[in-house]
């Protein structure tokens, strides 16, 4: 999230697209509420049903899943046609002023396509030159810009030639919407584009679990700056992040393209760290500006954490320690699985996870993990996956995987920190034993590290070194009667907060950090191996803090309560990354000139007459700096019209919002229909579908394998999504009495009107076919699907949980059990980061 | 009752997560699904259980309500409504459920000897008869008691305080009351909720739950006027009366006519 | 109708004559000792006052004896059906015969039963009035007891609220008529001197024959005769002359 839970009830008007908060989130309904009560604020809710957030909805909008796009595409030419957009912020925070290579040609000119694409195997999908894309730029290589925004090769003009198909009768068309609630939808949010009035979107799966999810979120960054909702209290882009710890893992770059801290991982194209270094900060790398130009002290005070001495300037600091991927896309899920398939992964070390229920295309992916020789699991229940050799259909006797068990302890089971979606961090104590020898995910991994450097030392092959120089002093924690020492959950944190690894001294030879004390800023970190970090955006939150009361410990210890902005901040309460920020691009709730907008909720603003804390060449105080209720989002000191003045997005290269920015699909979001689909793309009949996904096709017309359903078979759209009741594949709530007697069986929702079409009552069992596999589903006849008016025809939706899988086999079976919706959906991603879509593909069904 | 708390239940904000329905169990050590012994299944409902029962002492229920005007998806949570004129009170033989500290109507279980009457004469259906042992009848009643061991003790009940959705508050009940008017006007003036109301104000004296319904009490398949029975009027108010006295006077008419029979029935004369 | 006994010599010898036949007693006695524990475990659960007994496991243990109990009373006219169903038909035949006669004992009652005016009584049958109101009384509360009684402990949860709730009024209703009803029968049959005779023929089954007569006239004499001697003797009582008494 830009924003956090708490700030939500700072909104005028909250749009929920792609969430269903009061499902998944229930928490965040307190401050929903409140909105509303204290602020009159209104709820919109965009959704193929009524869940039980649009049950709480001031306006429901139905639309069909997978045309989000086409949703904000009608947003955005409603928002332009009628001048709705924030002009001062627009023009001065964004690259809507930007001028564009003239050459640059979109999807309205080629039928579906943005100019710079190649198809070389004409199979309609292919990669974009993105060398018509750029910026027209000046001699310094500066961006040409037009800030009354008429030039029509700026930005915004190209925005509404981009936008001009999307009219109310064509997206009614392709959402199943009909057309005045999307005129009252966009009539609704489009107004918090006036100065004084702010929206916030809440997101989840809804929209990334698609082949266009990264398009999605573009496309509400995009309302947002375009509405001037970016960087103010009330607004922003808040994903609804999946799991309790999830923005952790991300930090923390568990993704297959990333080191931590958004990082990019080492790939074979920077041998060596010079070229690494080089890659991202030459013109045009993504450390060339903002920022990201000290990318390269973060980086190396990462190796400096992972191979302490042993990492020095003379060797590169141990850069060469790091394996290199040749495609970092290869690693993400889908690509592995396929890789996995084909016989080319020997391993597989699981952490938490349940891939036999959670995968897509479940049943090839099932099939994949008897190719590992090797799985090592490590779970709190006998799922789906530890137990896979028992899946349905599969003979024990046919799966040659040897299985390691190693039973783990749950989240209140162990100490450490995790991060909400607002980039909080809150350290939370052990509250309870772990049941019989389960270990913390961290203690297992500090025992296999352990037990890895012992091995290397004994036999150490051609190249030990990354292991047996690898920082490990974690060791003094508390004593197990088994296993015995394991880490120190502290030691773990200094790193990952960093800490000087020599004393660190200003240039007046004043010490500011002395050797070993932790840092509480990331400003402070070198590239010169003189300080070590884990996690550069965590700098601060390990380090101690005051937590307002007086008392002071380690930042996300702090439990604070006061709040002296009354905009639900609460500073000192944890730490928000980066630097306790609560609100990021906070320059944007400022305008120009450095003023808070209008309607009250100021944040930050330019006071002139403030000792900046520096003085001048001839020793006179320099005065102007910025001030406010929330950690500046930008140089403190630098004035609203000094350069720079208003480049309030300092991740981003020149520093302007981007509402023009270029990804694999293009630089602007072009709607796209699902993989699987009942009808054509209206908008670009040529293109159905994302022209930059990679499909695969891996055992296509058999039984299992990748197989692509199409309208005439499968005419009903399907979804799958969460219920209040379960966690994600079940792991933790399929076990669990007071859950699964509130929900206790698989289900699938569908209209009264399909009902009555397939003769299903409510209670009935349902058969569900995809292209993929067959499902039994209870069905759930409701008013709460209704069908859909797309492209002149009816198209039905259903909808189910995926949480349910056949329970583990014999021992400690689930308590509730059902076949897996994730058997039906489709084995393809997000052109940029492969996440599979879930959410929308074809199906069809009929009583059991 | 001057110190009467009340549990204000605002529906227009829950979103029927079921947090209230674990808490409550997790409090009160009570069983949910348990293979062989306790099993619920989809009915093609999102509702389980269905119905109240010896070890669900509150759940939510789900209503799918259009009136022609608006489409709403109703959440009810539904309980012990602790009146003020509690049926169960007067029926129970032994005292076991009883009008207790902040209007409460409490329960001992150690008190109840099963007879099953408070279920079945509560207006509601609500106090859940768990039988031991069909045969010889051992059993016992159970409902929501407002959680006496936390509430007595200055805490609020286990599900007011799990309520993510903060639609659940604990307190003075005139105070829940006014809570409940004000934010049922604000519905129906603000919100679009023109058949918003408060269900609980004078019903049997008054409900120790105060609810603020989007839809009439029906669409939540609530009674619309729940009373006192009549059945429970004849039978504490008539019947139990009219039974002493009926056998009061037989004892003494007997007694009476021993004595008058004494003297004048001569047994002499009798063979 | 009186006997000859074997050993008839002597003339000072009570006649007794059978009255109730062995199963007649036999169900009779099962029926009071159920009705009994019946009555009185169930006044704990009726009166506010004995709520402390009515409590925890004494409770519980107050409505399994009520049960047990329900069983032998509801298996009193179940045995007599399956054992002697004619007797049964004639049994009920009899209780269900009402005449003036029977309005006539009415008012005879108080100054019989209170005041010792024996002449008052006019003749009765086997059963006399009372004896039939009660055993009218007892079917209909024993009817009753076993409908409600039985919906009461094994239909809950299975019929409608309102029903139950009703079940409840009538078996409360039907207990505090047959036990007021109990305690006037017990006043009479066992307490009340003029009726001594009673438990003897409960016990025993026989009555002298001189009860017989005066108790009983209709059953003695026969009805024709008895209503004569009747007539005669109402006749007889207008015209201020003292009846006189067989001997």
């Amino acid at each position: 999230m830009t924003n956090h839970w708490v700030d939500i009830k700072n909104a005028d008007v909250i749009m929920m697209n792609g969430s269903n908060a009061a499902e998944n989130h229930p928490a965040s309904m307190t401050w929903i509420h409140k909105a509303r009560e204290d602020r009159k604020a209104k709820l919109i809710v965009v959704d193929p049903r009524v869940t039980r957030s649009a049950a709480k909805a001031d306006l429901y909008v139905p639309i069909r899943s997978g045309t989000d796009l086409a949703f904000f595409g009608g947003l955005f030419k409603y928002i332009l046609d009628n001048e709705l957009y924030h002009d001062e912020y627009v023009v001065h925070f964004t690259n809507a002023a930007n001028l564009i290579n003239a050459d640059y040609k979109g999807p309205d000119e080629l039928d579906g396509l943005f100019s710079g694409f190649s198809d070389d195997d004409g199979d309609g999908f292919g990669r974009y030159d993105r060398a018509t894309w750029g910026y027209q730029v000046d001699a310094e290589g500066k961006a040409l810009r037009d800030e009354t925004l008429q030039d029509p090769n700026c930005v915004l003009q190209i925005m509404r030639r981009h936008y001009a198909g999307y009219d109310l009768d064509s997206v009614s068309s392709i959402t199943g919407c009909p057309k005045e609630t999307l005129e009252a939808a966009f009539a609704l949010y489009a107004s918090t584009g006036a100065p004084d009035k702010v929206g916030t979107i809440l997101y989840a799966m809804g929209q990334t679990q698609h082949t266009v999810g990264s398009q999605n979120v573009r496309a509400m960054g995009m309302l947002q700056l375009l509405l001037g909702n970016v960087g103010r209290p009330g607004g922003g882009v808040n994903a609804l992040r999946g799991e309790s710890n999830v923005q952790g893992s991300t930090d923390m770059g568990l993704l297959a393209h990333l080191v931590t801290a958004y990082m990019p991982v080492t790939t074979s194209a920077d041998p060596d760290l010079a070229t690494y270094l080089e890659n991202k900060t030459k013109p045009g790398g993504a450390w060339s500006g903002g920022y990201w130009t000290n990318g390269p002290k973060f980086f190396t005070s990462l190796l400096k954490a992972w191979w302490g001495e042993h990492a020095t300037a003379d060797n590169s600091f141990a850069y060469d320690y790091l394996p290199k991927v040749e495609s970092a896309a290869n690693h993400y899920w889908i690509p592995l699985f396929e890789a996995m398939y084909a016989g080319k992964v020997k391993g597989m070390w699981i952490m938490g996870q349940n891939p036999a229920v959670a995968g897509p295309n479940a049943r090839f992916e099932r099939e994949a993990l008897l190719q590992l020789d090797w799985m090592v699991i490590q779970e709190l229940f006998q799922t789906e996956t530890v137990a896979f050799w028992q899946a349905p259909g599969l003979n024990p006797a046919d799966v040659k995987t040897e299985v390691f068990c190693l039973p783990a302890a749950d989240g209140m089971e162990k100490e450490g920190s995790i991060v909400t979606s607002g980039r909080l961090i809150q350290w939370r104590p052990k509250v309870a034993a772990a049941v019989g020898e389960s270990l913390a995910d961290h203690d297992i991994l500090h025992l296999v590290a352990l037990k890895l450097k012992e091995l290397y030392q004994a036999d150490p092959g051609p190249f030990p070194d990354p292991i047996l120089h690898l920082t490990w002093d974690f060791g003094g924690g508390p004593t197990h009667p088994v296993v015995g020492e394991l880490l120190d959950i502290n030691k773990v944190a200094r790193e990952i907060n960093g800490f000087a690894v020599e004393d660190q001294l200003d240039d007046k030879g004043v010490v500011l950090a002395k050797k070993g004390d932790m840092l509480s800023t990331f400003a402070r970190l070198t590239n010169d191996g003189k300080t070590a970090c884990g996690c550069w955006v965590f700098t601060g939150y390990f380090a101690p803090a005051s937590d307002g009361d007086g008392n002071t410990m380690p930042a996300s210890k702090r439990r604070g309560q006061k709040d002296p902005s009354g905009l639900g901040l609460y500073p000192y309460w944890g730490f928000a990354w980066p630097l306790n920020r609560r609100i990021v691009y906070n320059r944007c709730s400022a305008d120009a000139n450095g003023k808070p907008w209008p309607g009250g909720r100021e944040l930050i603003w330019w006071d002139a007459a403030a000792d900046s804390g520096t003085k001048d060449a001839d020793g006179k105080l320099i005065l102007g700096k910025w001030v406010g209720n929330d950690v500046p989002d930008f140089v403190v000191t630098r004035a609203p019209d000094a350069a720079g003045g208003r480049d309030a997005f300092i991740m981003r290269t020149d520093g302007k919002g981007g509402l023009f920015a270029a990804m694999n699909e293009g630089p602007l979001p072009a709607h796209y229909e699902p993989v699987e689909s009942p009808t054509t793309n209206l908008l670009y009949p040529d293109r159905p579908v994302n022209p930059t996904i990679k499909v695969w096709k891996t055992n296509e017309g058999q039984g299992v394998g990748d197989n692509w359903g199409t309208p005439d078979k499968f005419p009903i759209v399907a979804t799958t999504y969460r219920v209040c009741e379960h966690w994600q594949a079940g792991g933790m709530s399929r076990w669990l009495e007071w859950l699964v007697e509130a929900q206790p069986d698989m289900f699938i929702e569908m209209s009264e009107e399909l009902a009555a079409e397939k003769g299903i009552k409510s209670g009935d069992k349902a058969k569900v076919r995809s292209a993929r596999g067959e499902i039994q589903a209870v069905a759930i006849v409701t008013k709460r699907f209704k069908p859909f008016t797309v492209n002149g025809k009816t198209v039905h939706q259903v909808g189910m949980p995926w949480h349910f899988g056949w329970g583990g086999g014999t021992g400690v079976q689930a308590l509730a059990i059902g076949d897996a919706a994730n058997d039906l959906t489709p084995h393809v991603g997000d052109a940029n980061t492969m996440i599979p879509e879930y959410k929308a593909f074809l199906v069809d069904l009929e009583k059991a | 009752m001057t110190d009467r708390y009340a549990m204000y239940i605002d529906t227009s904000k829950c979103m029927a997560c079921r947090g209230c329905q674990v808490a409550c169990k997790q409090w009160n050590d009570l069983q949910g699904y348990v293979p062989g012994v306790r099993e619920t299944v989809n009915t093609g409902t999102y509702e389980n259980p269905l119905k109240l029962d010896p070890q669900t002492w509150t759940r939510i229920k789900f209503r799918e309500y259009d009136d022609g005007e608006r489409f709403q998806w109703l959440f009810l949570k539904e309980g012990c409504m602790h009146c003020a004129e509690a049926v169960c009170v007067d029926v129970c033989p032994t005292k076991a459920l009883k009008h207790g500290p902040h209007g409460i109507v409490t329960y001992e279980r150690e008190l109840c000897n099963g007879c099953g009457y408070c279920g079945q004469f509560c207006p509601f259906q609500v106090p859940q008869l768990e039988v031991l042992n069909r045969l010889t009848g051992e059993a016992k009643s159970s409902k929501c008691v407002f959680c006496q061991d936390r509430t007595t003790n200055g805490l609020k009940p286990a599900c007011v305080k799990t309520c993510p959705a903060s639609a659940l508050d604990w307190g003075d009940r005139d105070a829940m009351l006014d809570k409940a008017k004000a934010r049922a006007e604000l519905l129906k003036t603000e919100w679009g909720f023109p058949k918003a109301n408060v269900y609980g104000e004078a019903q049997l004296g008054g409900l120790g739950r105060i609810y603020v319904l989007t839809a009439p009490p029906s669409a939540y398949d609530l009674p619309e006027t729940p009373s006192y029975p009549a059945t429970a009027t004849l039978w504490q108010k008539i019947l139990q009366p009219v039974g002493h006295l009926a056998f009061g006077a037989a004892i003494v008419a007997s007694i009476t006519a021993f004595f008058l029979a004494r003297r004048n029935v001569h047994m002499e004369e009798v063979e | 109708m009186s006997v000859r006994l074997k050993d008839s010599k002597s003339v000072f010898q009570i006649r007794w004559i059978p009255k109730y036949t062995t199963l007649e007693r036999f169900l009779h006695w099962m029926h009071t000792a159920s009705f009994i524990p019946l009555a009185l475990t169930g006044i704990v659960l009726f009166s506010p006052w004995l709520q402390s007994v009515a409590q925890s496991e004494g409770g519980s243990t107050v409505r399994l004896v009520h049960r047990v109990a329900a069983i032998f009373f509801g298996g009193v006219p179940i045995l007599y059906a399956v054992l002697q169903p004619r007797r049964l038909v004639l049994h009920v035949r009899e209780f269900l015969k009402f005449s003036k006669y029977d309005l006539l004992w009415l008012k005879a009652a108080v100054p019989y039963y209170l005041l010792g005016r024996h002449s008052a009584m006019p003749p009765q049958p086997r059963f006399n009035t009372g004896e039939r109101l009660n055993a009218v009384v007892m079917v209909v509360g024993t009817i009753t007891f076993g409908i409600t009684g039985l919906a009461m402990w094994f239909g809950r949860g299975d019929m409608p609220q309102t029903l139950y709730q009703i079940m409840v009024i009538f078996h409360d209703l039907a207990f505090i008529v047959t036990v007021s009803m109990f305690m006037i029968h017990f006043y009479l049959a066992v307490i009340h001197p003029l009726m001594w005779q009673s438990l003897v023929s409960m016990r025993y089954g026989v009555v002298s024959e001189s009860y017989a007569r005066e108790h009983h006239a209709m059953w003695y004499f026969g009805d024709k005769r008895a209503k004569e001697m009747w007539e005669k003797h109402k006749a007889e009582e207008e015209e201020h002359q003292p009846a006189e008494q067989e001997g």
